[in-house]
């Protein structure tokens, strides 16, 4: 058996979909409840790691449009999806930050052996504005210590993993590999959680060597985009390596002993020093039933593994 | 002499309240529904011609949405529920669990009725094959290029076929998705020309603008057996008058369409639809003589909004519909024309 987490925001139901639309009176009961649902069924199919399913986050980085200095700006494509977020404008100091992310969780919820999704300064800073930090590394770093504060609250509130999502490192095609590394020391120096760098909107299979060498317990992959084959060449010794082999962005369910043999196969090429298997990325991609029998499936598929 | 500008709509208008009040009432009969489509139908069409547009449909009133209606109405697609647009913003989405296949003229009831009521010209919005399936899960195929070629040529070509037969002379294949994925844009091609192969009418391309200012759309152009683009502009221009670069800079691109030797027509959007702000007709007029300039050509230049007017309140669409008729006659009359 080997360890278990999903990656980003859940879907919500029908009934909270029409209960967030109508802005119903009772909706943090319905988020609540969604909620508790979620965490039983991560429980239900024994993850390593349980999280929040951010059922209230519009967007993955919506709760930052709580600092005093960020404004709400125009909608904005994810990527190459159908689906949008709203940019954000940092235009002033982020002092007031530590409490934001913590306060948009459902913590009392949650077990013990629980992490949490970000998504990493230089993805922040690239599908962001900001009228007060004009260069793209002082941005990047602006908001690596905000983030920095926001991940030591939560570690103290007892996040044992903390899942940093950086789909820009793997859409862009040209990054500045310095200032991502930069970024992350300010997050990860000193820091007592494992931190999972998770690249997906993008294939990062040349890319790879140079990311095994940023300061993080481990990486993350989307294996619907990053090609297996091309994680097999690499040595994650020293490294922790989440697989995303259960795809967020197709209904169809995977099977479970192809997951199972690939699995085995990585691990033993790529020895890990710790390995997880993952969703590709976020299940808000799919309707909540389709999203409840991959979080199911990908419980079956950690426990047939064989530990790194 | 031809006459310059012809303005044209995109499609989708917002329903009027009282058909919503209808249609969703379960103790209404369906005769009298169908009765109240026709009205409003009758309704956009008139509007629409009143407001002096020269090529016409009726708001797609009659359609859910364009990706569920004809999904609904496609073998081999399954409901799985909405998934998020944005925010509270959700859509129906469909997996592809089989074959597609088509089975019917599934918009020749809107058709017929249009063609009956409307004096002015029509054309007639379809969904196409490209945007069908990236909106879509495929469980079934074992390619996206396999998937849109089988909509292409198995649903989407016989439905403008049918088309075509009951009269339509300007299909209208719609793609939002087109340019939103950069390294597709050679399956998206053969999505249209596949879906248009052997069609006598004219054929109109819509792509939305998706981030990368139709750079990847511009190579393409002259290979996609298409006579005219409809295109979205407006929503990054300023609100100056101005025929100049600095002022027309949601235009800019028109210089590489050019560049890159496409010769047929621009139906350029001058109206913003995420706005309720009205253009001026003297703003319409200058992004219209931009156009002209930048294209070397009044002749190939179509005016219309740059996308389904469907986002905003009836009252403000008309208003900005009006404005832009307004603005495309100053333009003429700039021209001498």
């Amino acid at each position: 058996m080997i360890s278990s987490y999903t990656v980003g925001i859940y879907p919500r139901s029908e009934e909270l979909i029409e209960a967030t639309r109508k802005n119903s009176k009772n909706l943090s009961s319905f988020y609540l409840r969604e909620k508790k649902e979620y965490i039983a069924i991560q429980k239900k199919a024994k993850l390593g790691y349980v999280c929040d399913p951010l059922l209230d986050w519009d967007d993955i980085y919506r709760p930052f449009s709580k600092l005093k200095s960020v404004k709400l700006a125009a909608l904005n494509r994810i990527y190459e999806t159908n689906t949008f977020y709203r940019r954000l404008s940092f235009d002033g100091p982020l002092d007031d930050a530590g409490n934001i992310v913590k306060s948009s969780l459902a913590i009392s919820l949650l077990p013990k052996n629980r992490t949490v999704c970000l998504a990493d300064p230089y993805t922040i800073a690239d599908v962001h504005l900001s009228a007060k930090y004009t260069k793209r590394e002082e941005f990047t770093l602006a908001i690596a210590k905000m983030l920095r504060k926001e991940i030591d609250t939560l570690v103290k509130s007892g996040f044992e993993l903390v899942q940093l999502v950086a789909p820009s490192v793997a859409y862009n095609e040209k990054v500045d590999f310095g200032i991502v590394k930069n970024a992350l020391e300010i997050i990860t120096r000193g820091l007592k959680a494992k931190t999972i760098l998770h690249f997906y909107f993008g294939d990062v299979s040349k890319k790879i060597e140079k990311l095994l060498d940023m300061p993080v317990s481990g990486l993350g992959f989307d294996t619907m985009l990053t090609p297996i084959s091309s994680i097999k060449k690499h040595n994650f010794s020293g490294k922790s390596l989440a697989v995303g082999i259960v795809n967020s962005y197709n209904t169809k369910l995977e099977d479970k002993q192809d997951c199972i043999t690939e699995l085995n196969s990585i691990i033993s090429k790529t020895k890990p020093d710790k390995a997880f298997v993952t969703t590709s990325f976020d299940l808000q991609y799919l309707p909540k039933d389709f999203a409840v029998r991959k979080i199911l499936r990908l419980g079956e598929i950690a426990r047939g593994v064989r530990s790194a | 002499m031809h006459k310059y500008f012809p303005t044209q709509e995109i499609g989708s208008l917002k329903k009027p309240s009282w058909l919503l009040n209808v249609v969703k009432n379960p103790d209404i009969s369906k005769k009298d529904k169908s009765r109240a489509r026709n009205d409003a139908a009758l309704l956009n069409i008139k509007t629409l011609e009143d407001i002096g547009l020269d090529i016409i449909y009726d708001g797609e009133v009659r359609r859910v949405e364009m990706y569920e209606e004809p999904v609904r109405h496609i073998k081999g697609f399954k409901f799985a529920g909405r998934v998020r647009s944005w925010d509270n913003k959700y859509y129906n989405k469909a997996r592809i669990t089989g074959e597609i296949s088509y089975q019917q003229n599934f918009h020749a009831e809107e058709f017929k009725f249009i063609r009956e009521n409307a004096r002015h010209d029509i054309k007639v919005p379809v969904t196409g094959a490209y945007t069908l399936a990236d909106w879509s899960y495929d469980e079934h195929y074992k390619s996206k290029e396999e998937l849109v070629l089988a909509l292409a040529r198995n649903v989407v070509r016989p439905l403008v076929k049918d088309l075509v037969k009951l009269g339509a002379k300007i299909i209208q294949i719609d793609e939002p998705a087109a340019t939103s994925h950069p390294s597709e844009m050679n399956i998206f091609r053969q999505s249209v020309n596949e879906s248009v192969k052997g069609i006598n009418a004219k054929v109109v391309v819509h792509a939305c603008f998706s981030g990368n200012d139709y750079e990847t759309l511009a190579p393409q152009m002259s290979e996609i057996k298409a006579q005219q683009y409809t295109l979205e502009f407006a929503n990054r221009d300023s609100w100056n008058l101005g025929v100049n670069d600095k002022e027309r800079k949601g235009y800019h691109v028109l210089k590489l369409f050019k560049e890159y030797g496409y010769k047929g027509e621009i139906g350029i959007g001058v109206t913003d639809v995420h706005v309720d702000r009205i253009e001026t007709p003297k703003l319409v007029r200058d992004r219209i003589l931009y156009s002209a300039k930048a294209l070397g050509d009044p002749a190939k230049v179509y005016v219309n909004p740059d996308c389904g007017l469907r986002t905003r309140s009836r009252t403000v669409a008309f208003e900005k519909i009006k404005a832009m008729v307004e603005g495309a006659e100053l333009a003429r009359q700039a021209m001498g024309n």
